[in-house]
C-alpha cells in the first residue's frame, strides 16, 4: 500500500479512525480560528521566512547529526547515529514547536499564552518564547511533576512565567492538560494554547507535527551527505509523541527506513503500571481526540507509571495511532530500570546526558532487531539534554547533595 | 413521546420555566443520590441531570471535579446509574432523566446507553461532542433518547444553525465562557444569542453554567424556557456529605422555582 501522508489529517481532523476535535462547545470557535489562521500562514513566504529565521538564529538549527563511535562499538548492531535534539535553545525538541506556535499566537494577536508541561521542557520553551515577545505566560504542571522537575520550575519562573500546581487527578501530565483546557475555556477570547505534543484536538496534533518534523526534514539531508541513502531504523521516544512524530513524519513515505516509537515501560508492561498506550491500551477519546488510551474495564482514564514526567501520559498522539495500526510504525516499551541504565551508559560512552524520556529510545539499542548488522544505519532521536533530571537520578542512586 | 418532551411541552403550555437540577451519581453514595433526586421533585425541580462521573471531566470547575472524584472512588460507573435510574423510576415514572457526562464512558458503554430508555433514561448531554453531532455519530442511535446539544457565547452564527437544527430534546445554552461553578453572566450577550437560536429551531432553549442565585435564575428564566442548575447544588451536597442531612438543599430549590415562576 502507498500511503499518501499528505491526506492526513482530513478535513474533520482524522487520522483513519484517530483524532477529531472533542471539545466543549466553547472552544470549538477557538479550534477554528486556529485552523484558518495556520491554513493561510503555514504556506506564506513571510511566515516560513521568520520561522526558519528562529529555528536557525534563536533554536540554532540545523542539529547536527552525529556517529556515536563508542556506542556503535558497545552494541554491535549497526552505526549508531545521534540527532542532536539537546543541543537546541532550552535542551529538547520542545522548542521548534513553540517557536512556530508563539508566531501563530502572534499573528492572531493573542495577548497571554498557556501551556501545559510535564518534564518542565514544554514549559520552559513556551516560557521562553513568551518572554521574547513580551507576552504573560502561564504554565499548568502537576503539582507530583512540580517536585521532580523543580529545576525546570524554577527556569520557568526566571522566565517571567507564572507556574500553577495542579493538584487534582494523578496530580501529573495529563491533569495538567486537563486544567489547561479549563483555563482556555474561560479566557478563549484573547489566550493561545500552546499545546506542547502531538496530542489534543485538531488542528493541533498536525501542526505540532508540522513543526517538529524540520528534524525529520534535516534527518533526510543529512543521510544522504552522511551516509548516502536514507536510514535503516528511526527510534524516537513516544510521550505524547511529538519528537518521534517530528522525526518521523517526513520518513512515513519512505519504506526502507523502520519507524520504532519507544514507550514508557514504568515498571514493566505485563504489571499495567506502565505509561504505554500503543502496548497495552485501546481507543479512547481523551483531551480533545480519539487515540490509544489507558483506560479501565469502565473507560476510566488509569493512572499512568513512569520515572520520565515527559513520558508519564495515558494518551498519545492520534498520528501515532494510525501509524501503529497500518503498521507502518513499530511500538514498543523500555522500563524504568532500563531507562536508567542507559541514562547512565550513554552518559559514560559518549559524554551525552540524556534527558530520561531520551533515555527509554536509547535503551531500545539492547533489544534492536536480529537482522541488524554492521552494514545497518540507525538513528537515535536526542530529544533532549538530561540537566533537568540529575535530582531524580541522584535519588534513585540515593545521592543527597 | 418521551417523559423529556411530555414535560417540556406542558410546561409550554402552562407558561411555566423547567427548573433541572444536576447532582453526580454516587456523591456521597448511591443511596443519597436516590434520596436526593426524589427531594428535588418534592423541591419543584422538573428535569433531573445526573452527572455520570469521569476522570478527566475538562469541562467542570473545581467544585464538580471534586464529586466526580468521590464518586469514583466509590467505584460508579454507568452500569450502576443505569440501576439507580431504575429504583428511582420504581418510585417516580414522570421526571425526566438526562444522563450527562464525557463521550469516553458513553462510548465504552454503547450498548447499555442504547437500550436505557428501557431502564428510564430520557436524553443524554455529552460534554465533549461537537454540537452538530449527535450521539447517534458515536454508535448510540435510539430515537426515544434525546441527545442535548450545546450551544455557548462563542458559537458562530453557521454553527448555531447547525446545531439548532440538528438538536432533540432542548438546546443547552451555556451562558458564559468558562467552566462550571464560574461566574460571570452577560445578561445582554444571552439575550441575543438566546434569540438566534430561536430563530432557527422549535426546540426549547434552556440556560445553565454559572447559575447561583434566584436573582440570577428569575433573570435568566425570562430569556429562555428554563434553567439548570449544578455546581450551587453539588456545593450544598458536599457540604453535608457528613450528616447527610440535605433539608436545606430542598429549600434552596423551592426557592429557585418560586424566582422563575
Ligand atoms: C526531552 C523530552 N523528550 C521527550 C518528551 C516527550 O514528549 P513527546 O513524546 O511529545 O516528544 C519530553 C516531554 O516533556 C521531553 O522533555
Amino acid at each position: 500500500m502507498k500511503i499518501d501522508k499528505q491526506k492526513f489529517p482530513d478535513t474533520d481532523g482524522f487520522f483513519g479512525e484517530y483524532g477529531g476535535k472533542f471539545v466543549p462547545e466553547t472552544l470549538m470557535y477557538a479550534l477554528e480560528e486556529l485552523e484558518d489562521t495556520y491554513s493561510k500562514l503555514k504556506d506564506s513566504e513571510d511566515f516560513k521566512k521568520e520561522f526558519y529565521a528562529d529555528l536557525s538564529d534563536f533554536v540554532g538549527r540545523p542539529s547536527p547529526l552525529y556517529y556515536a563511535d563508542r556506542l556503535t562499538k558497545h552494541y554491535k548492531s549497526g552505526k549508531i547515529w545521534l540527532k542532536r535534539e539537546d543541543l537546541n535553545h532550552t535542551g529538547a525538541h520542545k522548542i521548534n514547536n513553540t517557536v512556530g506556535q508563539i508566531l501563530l499566537a502572534k499573528y492572531m494577536g493573542k495577548k497571554r499564552i498557556i501551556a501545559e508541561t510535564g518534564a518542565g521542557q514544554h514549559g520552559v520553551a513556551t516560557a521562553t518564547v513568551a518572554a521574547r515577545l513580551g507576552l504573560e505566560c502561564h504554565i499548568y504542571m502537576g503539582a507530583e511533576d512540580v517536585k521532580r522537575q523543580s529545576l525546570n520550575v524554577y527556569r520557568i519562573k526566571l522566565l517571567g512565567a507564572h507556574v500553577h500546581a495542579v493538584d487534582s487527578g494523578t496530580a501529573t501530565l495529563k491533569d495538567a492538560l486537563n486544567e489547561a483546557l479549563r483555563d482556555w475555556v474561560t479566557n478563549v477570547d484573547d489566550t493561545y494554547y500552546i499545546i506542547g505534543s502531538v496530542t489534543g484536538p485538531h488542528p493541533y496534533p498536525m501542526i505540532v507535527r508540522d513543526f517538529n518534523s524540520v528534524v525529520g526534514f534535516e534527518l533526510i539531508d543529512q543521510s544522504k551527505a552522511l551516509f548516502g541513502r536514507m536510514p535503516d531504523a528511526i527510534i524516537a521516544c513516544v510521550g505524547g509523541g511529538s519528537n518521534a512524530m517530528g522525526a518521523f513524519y517526513p520518513f512515513i513515505d519512505k519504506k526502507e527506513t523502520r519507524l520504532i516509537g519507544v514507550e514508557a515501560g514504568g515498571n514493566g508492561v505485563s504489571t499495567g503500571e506502565h505509561a504505554a498506550p500503543l502496548n497495552d491500551g485501546s481507543p479512547g477519546v481523551l483531551h480533545g481526540a480519539r487515540s490509544y488510551l489507558m483506560q479501565d474495564e469502565v473507560g476510566q482514564v488509569k493512572d499512568t507509571k513512569s520515572v520520565s514526567a515527559g513520558l508519564d501520559y495515558p494518551g498519545v498522539g492520534p498520528e501515532h495511532s494510525w501509524l501503529k495500526d497500518i503498521g507502518r510504525a513499530e511500538y514498543v516499551a523500555i522500563n524504568d530500570q532500563e531507562a536508567l541504565d542507559a541514562f547512565h551508559t550513554v552518559t559514560k560512552l559518549e559524554g551525552i546526558m540524556p534527558a530520561l524520556e531520551t533515555a527509554h529510545a536509547f535503551a531500545y539499542l539492547d533489544h534492536l532487531p536480529k537482522d541488524f548488522d554492521e552494514s545497518t544505519n540507525i538513528i537515535v532521536n536526542v530529544s533532549g539534554r538530561g540537566d533537568k533530571d540529575i535530582n531524580t537520578v541522584a535519588e534513585i542512586d540515593g545521592i543527597k547533595f | 413521546m418521551n417523559r423529556l418532551r411530555k414535560k417540556l411541552d406542558h410546561l409550554i403550555s402552562i407558561k411555566e420555566k423547567a427548573l433541572v437540577a444536576y447532582l453526580v451519581a454516587g456523591d456521597p453514595d448511591l443511596d443519597s443520590t436516590l434520596d436526593l433526586m426524589h427531594l428535588f421533585v418534592k423541591s419543584g425541580v422538573d428535569i433531573i441531570e445526573v452527572g455520570v462521573p469521569f476522570t478527566d471531566p475538562i469541562a467542570e470547575g473545581p467544585i464538580i471535579q471534586k464529586a466526580h472524584d468521590r464518586a469514583l472512588k466509590n467505584n460508579i460507573s454507568l452500569p450502576n446509574i443505569i440501576k439507580l435510574v431504575e429504583d428511582f423510576r420504581k418510585v417516580d415514572d414522570s421526571t425526566p432523566i438526562i444522563l450527562m457526562g464525557y463521550l469516553n464512558t458513553f462510548s465504552f458503554h454503547k450498548e447499555l446507553i442504547d437500550k436505557s430508555d428501557q431502564h428510564g433514561v430520557d436524553a443524554v448531554l455529552v460534554v465533549d461532542i461537537p454540537g452538530e453531532l449527535s450521539i447517534s455519530s458515536y454508535g448510540i442511535s435510539n430515537p426515544n433518547i434525546d441527545s442535548i446539544s450545546l450551544i455557548s457565547p462563542t458559537t458562530s452564527q453557521e454553527r448555531i444553525e447547525k446545531i439548532a437544527k440538528n438538536g432533540s430534546g432542548f438546546i443547552y445554552y451555556v451562558t458564559l465562557r468558562g467552566v462550571t461553578g464560574s461566574s460571570n453572566l452577560d445578561v445582554e450577550e444571552i439575550n441575543s444569542n438566546i434569540k438566534k437560536i430561536r430563530s432557527y429551531s422549535d426546540i426549547p432553549t434552556l440556560a445553565g453554567f454559572g447559575i447561583k442565585s434566584n436573582e440570577d435564575a428569575r433573570l435568566l428564566s425570562e430569556y429562555s424556557d428554563g434553567i439548570i442548575v449544578g455546581s450551587s447544588i453539588v456545593d450544598m451536597i458536599t457540604k453535608q456529605s457528613e450528616s447527610r442531612n440535605f433539608d436545606r438543599i430542598g429549600e434552596y430549590l423551592r426557592g429557585l422555582k418560586n424566582a422563575i415562576l
